[in-house]
């Protein structure tokens, strides 16, 4: 155990507490993860500061938990496995270090918020590809590095996108910088000569930052990451197309994204738009739920710099053809959503309190990824698990998220539970676990593998692991970073 | 370096007599290495088990698809992966395609026209793999680099076979990161340093729409290829800026308008190269180009969806041509060479016109990345191409260097060459100098760190990245069967 | 011109593999994009095109060392020219002369395949390339009262070949041919028990000194009966008439067609008109030395330029296969009414070989016949019910697979239907 002294020395006693109360935040969370308290939560405020933290757990064999977001959590990643843990909470640092707008690159320290940076970046003519609706504490760093699907596929070119570069310090000690970042040269050396940090490959031949997107703080700990941003539309016109039938919107969503005419994209059924849209809570959920179509596509189409009411029009126009085709079509609300509200909603995180907790307080997401084809069949699976655990199919919410312009699809099932009714939990608890494994049988990829169901997703594929582990062994030889994470 | 009789039996057990051989007489055809031998397997289990026993020989072994390049330490067993040449799924709507290593990309480029998708065809031509790494003429619209790989499999220089994200999990292609961290991280390159040991035996790449017709109509005899008309909805154009600022100033602009499908940053030599049929007639139309030129320029493809997209693209570029005092190459009007053109940087990815017709080799140096960046560096590099130029050492294309925008100007690519007689020592060395020394510039002046140069210079001042790979090649390979060296290509 | 003056060329090889596969632009699918039998075949690079370049340029440099292996490699390829063809869209080099020289310095050295040596023998001894010739070579024209060209005057030599001459089952061709130019009524005569093979073969087999020898008696008999024209029906023949006797200075002026170039002309003057319908759902197979191989020889000689290209004064032109005879035999299959023409992926310049040609139909009948199945496979991929080709020995190797393979394609020549509609 790293002593308290030396903790001290590093980041001073305000940024360091031992206290009960302090610690509860980070001994659960929403999640059904056990309860374990760390030993203490440590607060640095630069890369030096970790450098030494991570120095002094190699030598005492002490587990880092890194934590950038604020609470509340939902994925059992940053509560610690182990006992004898130090938490390390990024939300300190919260420097927006560069908005390039000519580059269309931002680079951040992990405690920055998406509240904070997109104002930095909408001065400069340039926004996020977010994912939807964050919540308030939800860091961009924490966001990039959980590999969270975004709402515009089209500008997802690669499943790290948008994350750019990083520098962190693994759990060797050693400080690494990805993509373009490395060098030569410092990053402010690299500014002076006109490089920004946003080409992730490299350096050499590896790609780095994929070992430690989707690695839940088990390789090392990231001090500052660069993404690649999009220009802001001068023009905007949002649709939502409403059906019963979710392989038309499917089918739709596909040619929307594969001939790159929309940026935002993505399909949600009733219950999650009225968990998104409600204002007065009880009594318009169920009056919303029950006038929305049962799925709803939403989309929006953009204009840029050069005439971008002709740019809009005709892609209005080839849209047409596509609905028409399909035999639906494309309008400005849906049971009194406004496509306006939708997008003006989706570009910001969500207003407090967060979406997930307005029904019923708490909400466990069952999330995996898919492709077109076996999406409606899993859907069915989903839904006779939930039938039998005697949960209303009704009040699942579903986020479909088309990703990496059109490869594959996120599918999330959000489990909304009253967290002080402890059989409703237990019954989602489990209703979840079941989920998960009904769903890997019938193809489901679970690509982040949170909480009790890790192990069953990562049992599917040993070779892979024992590859994961050769890497883990390099970037952290004493297993120091957030033991019991992953496979690790 | 013949095998044993008894080890050279246990990989013929594996592949069959017709497809392992030793004798000297092929090695000048396999860049004259001294080769243990050549074998050819046919599916991933066959490069398993050649793997397994390359392990219990420790015999060094390099996976080798069409082959460009090449240089193997003596006693390396070759596996050429011709007879891995399938096409083993086009999915449409996920909009992947998966191939095993020598199924090469005029082939899954014309399969996939038919369907109207296209792919990133890497720049040494469509006559090498699909499967490989890569960047190419049309990163603008299809990436390039890793990010076009999803699931790749993977037989590890142990033996084992990995099979990446979905693949593993779930037995799909259309994802290659996860569970947890991604291994895609380390499955990747195509030429050393720093080739991935062992063989990537299938893996599925990234399509693309493709709004063109399903086939070119190419008319006329080799090698005047032509096109009986230019397709609907497609364009090609030339254009020359003032400066190399106000070439910029349009080439970003054309990325963040996303109206290009293809946009390559040619010097009117490589245009020239493009366009005709022999040295000599290269030599007159770069003259003649020369004038025409008002300083450096791109060439771009327009491809519209629609008639109106068509319409909007191009307003769209005639605007920021002339926003920049952009001039379009009255060469380029002429549909017969907008045909040549488009058929080349499509369907061939241009290259050996390019590079090799002129003098039989070229040296060059590429960079991905930054492109307003590695353009400022590109300026120097090719002006210290005029001296080898002066004394005939290297082909005159007015110390031009290239390059391409990649993912709408997001991301970009640099290159500058130099064509020479790789038989006239005195050309050689000084293309060689030339590169060492361009490369050492661009590194102490922070351009970027080529891989090329030398790792214990580059490694360190790139948080020694050289050293993280060295230990990963030493984990995943502890019986040491995979030298560095070699090329997919 | 020796193995030692394409030395450059050799250099030049890129080994970018565009040898093993048609141009790429003309690439339709996954199938059919290879263009090298050999290579395709025994998938070794040492096979392709530049392989077999890069072989003969280490051997040059290091030494001759001749093994089983290089023998396999050197006498299993038909020599068909493709890898040059697609190699010089590119590059501006020689790929088949370097190849060619190659064969014929390992014959010099006496590195030989048997089989072929008992071909040279009989070549030798009896003036055909046919190691099973039995009878006279003039005996296919009993009955049809054709002039003897070396006792009347003729105006056109219709030079008959070997295979046909001395195999029955082909026979047919010949008569065709002959009833054809009668039709036409063109003042033509055979040389008939006198004619003699034309060595074409002998010189793709690497027997460079029996092939003029050959071609020096063949063309002393052509001088003598006076011809100003001469038109032959085999696709060999008309590469070593037009092309290899002129490389030589043997040809002098006499004027070479193919019968497709010459009925092409005839229908073109009116002189034939193919009336009558044949009806007949088709593919044209164009031969390798009609086609490619076929474009008249440019006489060049030159220095390289000192430099950093490539290049030649005077400037070199190089033969890629533009001027092939493609378009008369078509032209010719499209005048017989109901004849539908539907093309293969591989055709003109990059058409893939029968599989007969460069001495594999005699010392590697296995791989010609493997060859020859592959376009087979190609023809019926069209839908069509023939393959129609201008040359025997293709014709013979389409017939020797299909039997083998028990396929219903049929195989014609194209005199067979021109007769067919007159």
């Amino acid at each position: 155990m790293i002593t308290k002294e030396k903790l001290v020395k590093i980041v001073g006693t305000n940024a360091l507490s031992y206290k009960p109360a302090a610690l509860d935040a980070y001994s659960s969370d929403i999640s059904f993860n056990n309860t374990v308290r760390p030993v203490c939560v440590v607060k640095p405020k630069n890369a030096a500061d970790i450098q030494k933290i991570v120095n002094l757990a190699n030598k005492t064999k002490t587990p880092l938990v890194p934590v950038s977001s604020g609470p509340p959590h939902f994925r059992g990643d940053t509560v610690p496995s182990t006992g004898g843990a130090v938490i390390v909470d990024l939300s300190k640092m919260k420097k927006i270090i560069n908005v390039d707008r000519a580059r269309r690159v931002a680079m951040v320290e992990p405690g920055v918020t998406f509240n904070e940076l997109i104002p930095a970046a909408k001065k400069e003519g340039i926004r996020l590809n977010m994912p939807l609706l964050p919540r308030k504490t939800k860091t961009v760093v924490g966001s990039l590095l959980e590999r969270e699907p975004v709402v515009m596929p089209k500008y997802q070119w690669d499943i790290s996108d948008p994350l750019a570069c990083a520098e962190v310090i693994f759990g060797s000690g050693d400080e690494f910088r990805t993509g373009q970042a490395a060098g030569p040269g410092s990053v402010k050396e690299q500014w002076t000569v006109g490089g920004v940090q946003k080409a992730p490959y490299g350096p050499g031949v590896a790609s780095w930052h994929r070992i430690i997107q989707g690695a839940q703080g088990t390789m090392g700990i990231v001090t500052w990451a660069s993404m690649r941003c999009e220009l802001l539309p001068s023009l905007e016109e949002p649709f939502v197309v409403g059906s019963s039938n979710l392989d038309t919107l499917m089918e739709m969503a596909s040619w929307l994204i594969r001939l790159r005419m929309v940026n935002e994209c993505f399909i949600l059924n009733n219950t999650a738009l009225a968990a998104i849209f409600t204002k007065k809570w009880p009594k318009d959920y169920r009056n919303l739920k029950d006038t929305l179509p049962a799925w709803v596509l939403f989309y929006c189409v953009a204009g840029y710099e050069y005439f971008p009411e002709e740019r809009v029009n005709s892609y209005i126009k080839d849209i047409t053809s596509i609905t028409q085709r399909l035999g639906v079509e494309a309008v400005k609300a849906a049971g009194g959503v406004s496509a306006n509200e939708i997008l003006k909603t989706v570009q910001q995180p969500s207003a407090e309190p967060y979406w997930k907790l307005r029904y019923k307080g708490a909400c466990q997401d069952v999330l995996f990824l898919t492709i077109n084809d076996k999406l409606a069949g899993q859907i069915d699976v989903m839904n006779e698990v939930v039938e039998k655990a005697d949960y209303p199919v009704s009040d699942v919410g579903i986020y479909i998220q088309p990703i990496v312009q059109g490869t594959g699809c996120h599918c999330e099932f959000n489990l909304f539970y009253d967290p002080a009714n402890s059989s409703e939990a237990n019954r989602v608890r489990e209703l979840s676990n079941s989920a998960v494994k009904a769903l890997i049988a019938n193809g489901a990829f679970f690509s982040r593998p949170y909480g009790e169901s890790a192990g069953t997703i990562l049992n599917k594929d040993a070779a892979t692991i024992a590859v994961l582990t050769k890497l883990k062994k390099m970037f952290d030889p004493n297993n120091i970073m957030n033991p019991g994470k992953v496979c690790f | 370096m013949a095998l044993k009789k008894d080890v050279y039996k246990a990989f013929e057990d594996v592949v069959g007599p017709e497809n392992i051989c030793d004798d000297p007489a092929i090695m000048p055809a396999y860049h004259s290495a001294e080769l243990a031998a050549v074998i050819l397997p046919k599916d991933t289990a066959e490069v398993q088990a050649i793997v397994k026993l390359c392990n219990k020989f420790k015999l060094p072994f390099r996976p080798v698809c069409t082959g460009w390049t090449g240089m193997f330490p003596k006693g390396t067993l070759y596996l050429d992966l011709r007879r891995m040449n399938r096409i083993i799924e086009i999915n449409e709507k996920n909009m992947y395609a998966v191939v095993e290593p020598y199924v090469i990309s005029a082939q899954l480029q014309a399969e996939l026209m038919k369907r109207g998708l296209n792919f990133c065809i890497k720049g040494a031509g469509t006559n090498c793999s699909a499967l490989l790494r890569g960047h190419g003429h049309m990163d603008q619209t299809t990436s390039g680099d890793d990010r076009n790989h999803l699931a790749i499999e993977w037989v590890t220089p142990q033996g084992d076979i990995v099979r990446s994200g979905s693949l593993g999990s779930s037995d799909e292609w259309f994802c290659g990161d996860g569970p947890g961290p991604s291994i895609r991280s380390i499955l990747t390159s195509a030429v050393p340093p720093g080739v991935t040991p062992g063989v990537f035996t299938k893996a599925a790449v990234k399509l693309y729409h493709w709004p063109g017709p399903s086939s070119f109509p190419v008319v006329g005899q080799s090698p005047k290829y032509t096109l009986s008309e230019i397709p609907a909805n497609l364009m090609a154009r030339y254009y020359s800026f003032p400066s190399v600022e106000k070439m910029w100033q349009a080439e970003i602009a054309l990325g963040e308008a996303e109206i290009c499908y293809e946009l390559m940053g040619f010097n009117a030599a490589m245009v020239a190269c493009n366009i005709t049929t022999c040295n000599e007639e290269e030599e007159v139309v770069f003259e003649k180009m020369n004038k025409e030129v008002q300083g450096p320029g791109f060439f771009v493809i327009i491809a519209g969806n629609s008639a109106d997209d068509f319409a909007y693209k191009k307003k769209v570029l005639g605007h920021i041509i002339k926003e920049a005092g952009g001039k379009s190459l009255k060469t380029v009007e002429d549909p017969e060479v907008e045909g040549i053109l488009l058929c080349q940087c499509i369907r061939i990815s241009a290259s050996i016109r390019e590079t090799f017709r002129a003098g039989g080799a070229f040296n060059s140096i590429p960079i991905m990345g930054q492109r307003d960046l590695t353009i400022k560096w590109a300026i120097g590099a090719g002006k210290a191409k005029e001296p080898l130029i002066k004394k005939g050492y290297i082909v005159d294309d007015g110390g031009a260097f290239f390059g391409w925008g990649v993912e709408q100007g997001h991301l970009g690519k640099t290159e500058i060459f130099c064509k020479f007689d790789p038989q006239n020592t005195k050309a050689k060395e000084a293309v060689e100098t030339w590169q060492k020394e361009q490369t050492a510039r661009a590194f102490k002046e922070r351009y970027f760190a080529s891989t090329m140069g030398p790792q214990d210079e580059i490694g360190p001042a790139l948080s020694n990245y050289h050293l993280w790979w060295q230990k990963l090649v030493k984990e995943l390979d502890p019986n040491g069967v995979t030298p560095e060296g070699g090329a997919l290509v | 011109m020796a193995l030692e003056d394409y030395r450059g060329d050799m250099d030049m090889c890129c080994r970018c593999s565009a040898c093993k596969f048609i141009p790429m632009q003309k690439v339709k699918g996954f199938q059919f994009a290879n263009v090298c039998p050999s290579i395709s075949r025994y998938n070794f690079h040492a096979y392709s095109g530049g392989g077999r370049l890069n072989i003969a340029a280490s051997m040059l440099k290091n030494g001759f060392k001749y093994t089983d292996k290089l023998l396999d490699i050197v006498y299993n390829c038909q020599m068909c020219g493709a890898c040059g063809v697609s190699c010089n869209y590119a590059m501006d080099m020689e790929v088949l002369e370097p190849i060619s020289e190659f064969r014929i310095k390992c014959v010099s050295d006496g590195k030989t395949s048997p089989t072929l040596d008992k071909v040279i023998k009989n070549l030798r001894k009896t003036g055909t390339m046919m190691t099973d010739a039995k009878g006279k070579r003039g005996a296919w024209a009993s009955g049809l009262k054709l002039k003897n060209a070396a006792k009347e005057k003729v105006d056109v030599l219709f030079h008959v070949g070997c295979l046909t001459s001395y195999n029955k089952d082909y026979w047919k061709l010949a008569k065709s041919a002959a009833k054809i130019l009668q039709k036409a009524g063109v003042n033509f005569g055979i040389l008939g028990d006198a004619e003699t093979c034309c060595g074409g073969r002998a010189y793709q087999m690497g027997y460079k000194d029996d092939f003029l020898n050959q071609a020096k008696k063949t063309m002393a008999l052509i001088k003598k009966t006076g011809v100003k024209t001469l038109v032959t029906s085999c696709a060999d023949g008309y590469q070593a008439f037009k092309v290899l006797y002129d490389r030589f200075n043997l040809k002098g002026n006499l004027e070479v067609l193919h019968i497709t170039e010459y009925i092409a002309r005839l229908i073109e003057n009116g002189k034939l008109k193919p009336n009558k319908k044949v009806n007949l759902n088709a593919t044209y197979h164009d031969p390798c030395r009609l086609g490619r191989l076929g474009e008249p020889w440019i006489h060049w000689k030159g220095k390289k330029i000192p430099g950093d290209r490539f290049v030649f004064d005077p400037p070199k032109i190089y033969r890629r296969g533009t001027n092939g005879v493609y378009e008369p035999p078509r032209d010719v299959l499209k005048s017989i009414p109901g004849v539908k023409l539907t093309e293969m992926t591989r055709i003109k310049e990059y058409s893939w070989c029968c599989g007969a040609g460069g001495g594999v139909n005699e010392s590697n009948p296995e791989f010609a016949m493997w060859t020859a199945q592959e376009r087979i496979d190609e023809a019926v991929s069209t839908g069509a019910e023939a393959i129609v080709s201008a040359c025997p020995w293709c014709e013979k190797t389409f017939n020797d697979a299909i039997r083998e393979s028990s396929s219903s394609l049929k195989v014609y020549d194209i005199v067979e239907l021109v007769e067919k509609a007159l």
